[in-house]
């Protein structure tokens, strides 16, 4: 299996390259800006003495 | 063991199960699937361009769901609406994230296939519509000082809803630039059996990302509502003290 046709001079084959890319990119962007928030609200909720999970009601 | 831990540990392992999936789609979308006769290589886009398509049009009426649900329960029951305002912001960002890769993929693909970037026909420019509704409904969230700001972002999204249809069907109704319908497009459409697999699994694995990115999205504003029902709480404590 080759991928050097992905990495080619051709227009077809950069535009195959930035299409997945840019999905990789995107996605994985907005699922780590998720991920700083997440630490980060649970820091300062930390912080002041709140709880960060979930209520336990069981 | 306690529920978040319980919630933390199954949140994980889908995401691993959901890793797997997108590297087995991607691997089959540019290496086992055939090169399509015409197009050549560059036809592999639509392996991500149309699952995301498809998903960009099935979180708006999460979305949409969600937000008449918070306008039925705002004054009837606020914490029923508050988790449902925690799924309409958290299915929004979802649906502007598949949108923009929807967008994305397809000029990418426009520009080698077609020669043109842009073209202003009816699924483009719907779509294109569909997008700015949702950007705008996350910016009026995020920039409206008035208090009512959740309620009119839930009627936008009712709205925005609307333009969910109008974007499947414009390829039915008009004639566009973009390709007729792939799947359900009468006796001509349909993709070879051959590339069936790379397109099913890409289905799944971006379909399980985007559930997800909405779940976890959802667990972050439902904290943030936590800690801001907690200081809220603290605050009217403390000027109860004061006052005694």
């Amino acid at each position: 299996m080759k991928l050097s046709w992905i990495f080619g001079p051709s227009m077809e084959a950069h535009h195959l390259l930035y299409a997945y890319v840019a999905a990789w990119l995107i996605q994985g962007g907005y699922a780590a800006w998720i991920a700083w928030h997440w630490f980060k609200t649970g820091k300062n909720a930390r912080a002041s003495g709140l709880p960060t999970g979930p209520r336990d009601d069981s | 063991m306690t529920r978040s831990r319980i919630y933390g540990l199954a949140g994980f392992v889908w995401f691993l199960l959901t890793i797997a999936a997108i590297v087995r789609a991607t691997r089959l979308g540019l290496l086992v699937a055939p090169t399509e006769a015409t197009m050549g290589n560059v036809q592999r886009i639509f392996y991500y361009h149309v699952p995301t398509s498809m998903l960009s049009l099935l979180f708006p009426y999460v979305n949409f769901g969600a937000s008449l649900c918070y306008l039925y329960w705002r004054s009837r029951d606020p914490l029923k609406a508050l988790t449902a305002d925690a799924v309409a912001i958290a299915s929004a960002e979802v649906t502007v994230v598949y949108a923009s890769i929807c967008l994305l993929t397809g000029m990418l693909w426009g520009r080698a296939a077609w020669g043109i970037w842009w073209t202003w026909d009816a699924r483009l420019t719907s779509m294109l519509l569909l997008w700015l509704l949702y950007v705008s409904y996350l910016m009026l969230r995020k920039l409206s000082a008035t208090g009512q700001a959740h309620t009119l972002a839930a009627v936008l999204s009712v709205f925005a809803a609307i333009d969910v249809p109008i974007v499947y069907m414009s390829i039915q109704w008009w004639r566009t630039q973009h390709p007729a319908p792939v799947f359900f497009g009468g006796p001509d459409s349909g993709i070879d059996p051959s590339m069936m697999p790379a397109f099913k699994w890409n289905v799944i694995g971006w379909a399980m990302w985007g559930i997800f990115l909405l779940t976890f999205r959802y667990a972050l504003e439902r904290r943030r509502q936590q800690i801001e029902q907690d200081n809220a709480l603290q605050a009217i404590e403390a000027s109860l003290e004061i006052a005694q």
